[in-house]
């Protein structure tokens, strides 16, 4: 897995490029996720396109407007949209409406075993798989981001002056707890091992809580805004968009506070702007703004290949399949790449 | 590398019952060959039924970054955001804002946000003011007083329920408020669209061609918190150091009484014409080219804003004349 790097930015196609499906669909990507060994992706035009190794993709008409946002529920995508529907869409193409909120944006949505949440302006719906009739959930702002925890017992909903974490307790009551740090909160994920809440705000800055003790602090540097991130190989990293490296913070042993982060260059000085994990192992996908991919070992920046190169448009979507066989890339022009990783 | 095209932005602002949601159908459903996505109010006057409406929640709030005047509409850079992923693409957005709301979190929206100023472009402040009720709402209401202030065109709408001798005294009141604004005079928001949107008001570049009343004011004094316009004039090259620091001092002191600026610059020593222009604590400023050969240089300065004699703006524009 070794591309000589020197030889870019000659506009030659990547190995990765030459194998696999490239499709110039002419509007924005804007979601991906991986079920099982598909890929769904969402449009600027409320279509989605679902790729598998071996089939040619198939596109279907979900939304009227944008698909704002898209989550998976088991075996399901849901997809939020500009047309104000949420929607649970089965791999071989059946369309569910679960709600639909007529000139009010789907902005975010979340699924955990079944349980299906999404947000709608400043209210959080939680539909008990079990239930029919949502459970609407108040919030004083605007929501920024929904994140289950890893076992699904916590929500997390980032809005302007922090995160409200809502938890159902013994006798089947939600109750919530406030993260208070002033100014507005984007999108929010717990680390997978749930000791952490994160944080990316319309600054050019992240917000940490340590949820044991409410310990909270910043992770700043950025020279924009950090609209992407992920934890990396369990809660080994935070691996992040925003800057003209990936910066990795280490959230091992005591956590990032006190220590520096990993920054990995990447030829042109492009800004990265769209952050994707390698499954289990300490490397990132990392989409810049000029539509470059990247894959790099975070512990080694020297072995960093090129995905897919140069395409003028910012990287705004990335996926790879659950067996780690192919990724997905997309971006804000509508140029994807589907390809799979391994050479034969 | 990116071509930056900027989807032009038109605030419109105005007092309730102004006529408003007039113009918003018309922009809507007039043939007009143009894609337009209107962003109204939560609370807005009635419900307008379209697929390129969006509902917004006027969510302000204040930028961590220390400048008590970074007020920014944080419900605006998401749906701008969202908007930027459509597949049709948008000839302009109009953002309506609600009628005591202060456009200035709308303006610094585009100054502030880097999402926001790298895809969209605020084209002008649009206001539309009853010229039945404006004289008293300016009395009882310091939003209508600011959303006058703020405009780069006033549409002063329902003239013909007016004399005109009372056109002219409200024409004369808004002159007061903003001389630097373009008023035009309607009837049910009749005016062409094309002088309503895609003007690029704050382009610097259209500081140079429209001329506004750039004639030296004396303040007549009313009330206290009347917002009126000072504006300056100097034959006499300016000290280019001396004016950064009396401006960048009186902006970071001043700044939130301070609603709006708009200058062209003369500087000893400098070939080229500096343009600037300014909501409150935030500006633009650029060299534009050297001065036309045809014009005589001269130095010219708007101010719009609260408590301006207070400031001694005179003596310190006088200062920063050089030796």
């Amino acid at each position: 897995m070794t591309t000589d790097l020197n030889q870019f930015p000659q506009l030659d196609k990547t190995k990765f490029e030459q194998r696999g499906i490239q499709l110039e669909i002419g509007v924005p990507v804007t979601c991906a996720v991986s079920i099982g060994n598909y890929i769904a992706a969402g449009f600027g035009d409320g279509t989605i396109r679902i790729f598998s190794s071996g089939e040619k993709h198939k596109t279907l008409k979900a939304h009227k407007g944008v698909i704002l946002c898209m989550a998976k529920d088991g075996d399901n995508i849901l997809t939020g949209g500009d047309d104000g529907y949420f929607l649970k869409i089965s791999l071989n193409g059946e369309i569910n409406e679960v709600t639909n909120f007529g000139s009010r944006w789907v902005d975010h949505v979340a699924a955990h075993n079944g349980n299906l949440v999404c947000s709608s302006g400043k209210v959080v719906y939680y539909w008990d798989k079990n239930k029919k009739e949502p459970k609407s959930l108040n919030h004083d702002s605007t929501i920024g981001g929904l994140a289950f925890d890893a076992k699904g017992r916590r929500l997390a909903v980032s809005r302007y002056g922090g995160v409200t974490v809502w938890k159902k307790d013994y006798s089947n009551k939600w109750k919530s707890t406030k993260l208070d740090w002033k100014g507005s909160h984007n999108k929010v994920s717990f680390s997978p091992d749930g000791k952490y809440l994160v944080t990316s705000m319309q600054e050019n800055v992240l917000r940490c809580w340590r949820l044991k003790d409410k310990l909270d602090f910043a992770m700043s540097g950025y020279g924009s805004k950090v609209k992407s991130f992920a934890f990396i190989d369990d809660t080994s990293y935070l691996a992040t968009s925003g800057a003209i490296d990936a910066i990795c913070w280490p959230f091992d042993g005591e956590g990032p506070m006190g220590r520096k982060p990993i920054c990995l260059p990447y030829i042109g000085n492009k800004q990265v702007t769209f952050i994707e994990p390698f499954p289990d192992e300490k490397a990132i996908f990392a989409g810049l703004s000029d539509g470059s991919v990247f894959l790099s070992q975070i512990e080694n920046e020297n072995n960093t290949i090129i995905i897919r190169s140069f395409t003028g448009s910012e990287v705004s979507a990335i996926a790879m399949t659950d067996d780690k066989s192919s990724i997905f890339i997309g971006d804000m022009s509508g140029n994807t790449l589907w390809t799979s990783i391994w050479d034969q | 590398m990116e071509n930056k095209h900027q989807v032009p932005v038109t605030v419109l602002t105005g007092f309730l019952g102004a006529g408003k949601t007039t113009l918003l159908n018309r922009i809507l459903t007039e043939q007009h060959g143009q894609k337009y996505a209107v962003i109204v109010n939560e609370f807005g006057e009635q419900g307008i039924d379209n697929d390129l409406v969006v509902d917004a929640d006027e969510e302000v709030f204040e930028m961590n970054n220390g400048c008590i005047c970074c007020t920014v509409r944080g419900d605006l850079i998401r749906i701008l955001s969202g908007l930027m992923k459509r597949a049709d693409k948008l000839d302009a957005i109009i953002v309506e804002t609600t009628g005591l709301a202060d456009p200035a979190p709308v303006a610094q929206t585009f100054f502030v946000d880097q999402d926001v100023a790298n895809k969209t472009k605020l084209d002008a402040i649009v206001t539309v003011a009853d010229a039945v009720h404006l004289s008293s709402q300016i009395e009882d209401h310091h939003e209508a007083e600011e959303q006058i202030a703020f405009g780069d065109v006033i549409l002063l709408n329902k003239i013909d329920l007016v004399k005109d001798e009372n056109i002219d005294v409200v024409t004369k009141r808004i002159r007061k408020i903003n001389p630097f604004a373009k008023i035009i005079k309607t009837t049910k928001c009749g005016a062409p669209l094309k002088e309503i949107l895609n003007l690029d008001a704050f382009s610097l570049k259209r500081i140079l061609e429209v001329e506004p009343d750039f004639l030296e004011s004396d303040h007549d004094h009313e009330h206290d918190d009347d917002v009126t316009s000072l504006s300056f004039v100097s034959d006499k090259p300016l000290d280019m150091e001396k004016f950064q620091n009396w401006f960048g001092k009186l902006l970071q002191t001043k700044g939130q009484d301070i609603m709006r600026t708009k200058g062209i610059l003369d500087f000893k020593g400098e070939n080229d014409r500096y343009v600037f222009q300014g909501v409150h604590m935030l500006m633009d400023a650029s060299p534009m080219g050297k001065w036309p050969d045809d014009k005589e240089r001269s130095s010219r300065l708007v101010f719009i804003g609260r408590n301006l004699e207070t400031m001694n703006l005179k003596e310190g524009f006088e200062a920063c004349k050089s030796e």
